[in-house]
């Protein structure tokens, strides 16, 4: 069930659009941004919310990958490995961090601190190599900035 | 309506019209995966597409409407290109294994690739592996995630058809998976359907997967028993598979496409409903405990019948036998002896829907009615056999046990001079009955029934009756003769000529008439 709060937020949302199931994506996204993933019994609420098929939230929970299942650590790294981005080092970036948190792409750390994915092209090639750092962009990468950004956040 | 040339040939069709359906009409086949007839339109597969001159790039056939003065081709060097490419893709992460396949010989990914196929594999790359392999996904049918091409023809049926949405693809690209949502079960009333609506091997059907190979197979025409509805059916069966004990020869019934009726589709329990045709059948006529000729079965009843009246004969017939099977009934024991007979039972309603589910579970409800009419019941002839009133009581495959309870039919069979049984399958009233008479089943059956929109439908037998069981109007002629009063019809279609000259509302027809399709009953 739905909170009140997170209730009238969406009310909103889905208010702007004329057919409430074209509200689905922003939805989603309210809910992962309260509650750090889309769970089973989000799909479920979201489904009679909006008047889907349970079947159809799920499809496109699963089909985006800004979407979660499973809950994330405090910070993701969500790391390029298009060309742009391999080209110019971001499969040493990726194996770096790796080892650095020995966690395989998509998974979390056991303290929950930090999570890793491996991300096709962001848009963003002229940062090459680049990531996604929770919400922002950040380019140019090299081992140490990530070793800083580990060691800030242990 | 426009105009059209396709491969050469010209053709008008309604606007609106898409170049699959004009094709169709031609009598050529587009191939087609994602495209289903009574489903939305999904053009995902792109096997179906078609060169249109003047247009640039090659077109979906199942989604483009059709325009005035279009010059469509369906087999041109281009187009074979396209299926061949796209035929590739699909089979990217596709097993190669027809061999140890269930769906191999009716698989469209099989046929098109033999016709279109790239046959040398430029694949260097593994297969990306699905998830699970066959696995089941609800009561009736199982799921194998690597044959299947996401051509969504199986969540389209789910969300259109039964509107119960157990289908969806999960994840993104070639990692794309079809499955049921996570904890849920494929489980409606008409499960079955999705996997004759399966263009491969993916979905496949638990009652059926390795039974029998499908070129062993033949196709018998019939219309299912299992309600009023009389969706259309084909039976399927082996035909290098003699009847054993062990051994079925219907291997597993399946929709047969009627617009009218049940469209493509039918329900569980008519799909699954074929296993008393082989089990649990009356083999040979028995006398009490006796097995005996059915000289002799034809004469106890002849003698029972010489020896009363007719008003102490009671007749049950049964809206399970064919019109012309009734008529028969009609002739002798209503027309001739002017004895008791009714066919309504007081069975309990079964359950039923807004689709093709009728709580009437019998297939001929509606012609029982038009040839017998009502005019004797069935409770008060039931009554009169327990109270002594009647010598003989006939009763055709009811289960008077089930019905009025084991007291009521001891005491007919005490207060009867004969109670005669007649039937295909043996039940509790065979037990009690003092003559059971074995009778063919409806895969074994020429005739017709008529459905509760009052359509008159043609079933047509598979195979030769079971031991010596025989069909109802035979055995009825048969009595008829014994009594010197003969009926004599040379086969179903002969009775159904008589039934168009004497029942009104069949005036006009004939089984060429009736064809596939059915003719309703006129008022
Ligand atoms: S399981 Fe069959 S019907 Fe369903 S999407 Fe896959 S191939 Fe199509
Ligand atoms: S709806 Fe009735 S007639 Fe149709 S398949 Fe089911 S039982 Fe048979
Ligand atoms: S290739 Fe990495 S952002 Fe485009
Ligand atoms: S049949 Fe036309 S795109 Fe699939």
């Amino acid at each position: 069930m739905f909170t009140t709060d997170l209730l009238r937020q969406l009310d909103k949302i889905a208010g702007q659009y004329e057919q409430k199931q074209a509200a689905l994506l922003p939805v989603l996204h309210a809910i992962q941004e309260k509650e750090g993933l889309i769970s089973p019994e989000s799909e479920q609420d979201v489904s009679r919310y909006l008047g889907i098929p349970v079947v159809h939230v799920h499809e496109a929970v699963s089909f985006y990958h800004l979407f979660h299942q499973t809950k994330k650590g405090k910070c993701h790294f969500s790391v390029c490995q298009t060309t742009s981005c391999a080209l110019l080092g971001g499969e040493d970036i990726i194996e770096h961090l790796k080892t650095r948190l020995g966690i395989k792409s998509g998974e979390t750390t056991p303290d929950g601190k930090f999570s890793l994915s491996v991300v096709e092209c962001l848009g963003a090639c002229e940062l090459a190599p680049m990531m996604q750092y929770n919400k922002e962009y950040r380019g140019f990468l090299n081992k140490k900035k990530i070793d800083e950004l580990i060691d800030k956040n242990k | 309506m426009p105009n059209l040339t396709i491969d050469g040939q010209k053709i008008e069709v309604p606007a609106g019209t898409t170049i699959i359906q004009a094709a169709e009409k031609l009598g050529i086949e587009i191939p087609r995966y994602c495209y289903h007839p009574a489903l939305p339109v999904a053009g995902n597969c792109r096997i179906c597409m078609v060169e249109v001159e003047k247009q640039p790039k090659l077109q979906i056939a199942c989604y483009t409407p059709v325009a005035a003065g279009m010059v469509v081709k369906t087999t041109s060097p281009k187009v074979l290109e396209a299926r061949k490419n796209v035929l590739e893709f699909l089979l990217v992460n596709h097993p190669l294994d027809c061999p140890v396949c269930d769906q191999a010989g009716e698989c469209k990914l099989q046929d098109y690739y033999m016709e279109h196929g790239q046959y040398d594999s430029r694949l260097a790359s593994v297969k990306v592996k699905k998830e699970k392999k066959a696995f089941s996904i609800g009561p009736t049918v199982m799921l194998d995630q690597e044959r299947c091409i996401l051509c969504t023809r199986c969540v389209r049926f789910t969300d259109t058809i039964t509107k119960t949405s157990e289908f969806g693809v999960f994840d993104r690209g070639d990692h794309s998976q079809l499955d049921v949502y996570p904890g849920k079960e494929l489980d409606n009333k008409y499960s079955g359907n999705v996997v004759d609506i399966c263009p491969v091997g993916a979905l496949t059907d638990k009652d059926f997967r390795f039974k029998c190979r499908v070129w062993y197979l033949d196709h018998t025409k019939s219309v299912c028993p299992g309600c009023s509805m009389g969706c259309n059916i084909d039976i399927d069966w082996d035909k290098s598979r003699p009847h054993t004990e062990k051994k079925e020869r219907v291997m597993r019934l399946k929709p047969r496409h009627n617009p009218d009726v049940n469209n493509y589709w039918i329900c569980d329990s008519g799909r699954y409903n074929y296993h008393f045709i082989d089990e649990n059948r009356i083999l040979s006529p028995q006398y009490l405990d006796k097995i005996v000729e059915w000289g002799e079965a034809m004469e106890r009843v002849a003698e029972t019948i010489q020896s009363t009246k007719a008003e102490r004969i009671g007749v049950l017939a049964s809206a399970q036998l064919t019109n012309e099977d009734l008529f028969v009934i009609r002739k002798l024991f209503k027309d001739t002896l002017k004895a008791h007979v009714d066919f309504r039972v007081p069975e309990k309603p079964g359950d039923s829907d807004d689709f093709l589910i009728k709580a009437d579970k019998n297939p001929n409800t509606a012609g029982a009615a038009s040839i017998l009419g009502a005019q004797a019941d069935a409770q008060t002839i039931v009554q009169k056999a327990k109270q002594g009133e009647l010598d003989l009581l006939y009763v055709f495959g009811h289960d008077l046990v089930k019905l009025f309870g084991k007291e009521t039919v001891a005491q007919i069979a005490k207060k009867t001079k004969l109670f005669v049984f007649q039937g295909s399958n043996i039940n509790d009233t065979c037990g009690y009955a003092h003559l059971n008479l074995p009778s063919s089943v409806y895969a074994e059956k020429d005739g017709t029934f008529t459905n509760c929109q009052q359509r008159v439908q043609r079933i047509r037998p598979a195979f030769f009756p079971l031991g010596e069981s025989k069909g109802d109007w035979e055995i009825v002629s048969f009595v008829a003769g014994q009594l010197g009063a003969p009926l004599s019809y040379k086969g179903p279609q002969d009775v159904f000529d008589d039934i168009v000259k004497t029942v009104a509302g069949f005036a006009g027809m004939s089984y060429e008439k009736i064809g596939d399709q059915g003719m309703i009953l006129k008022k």
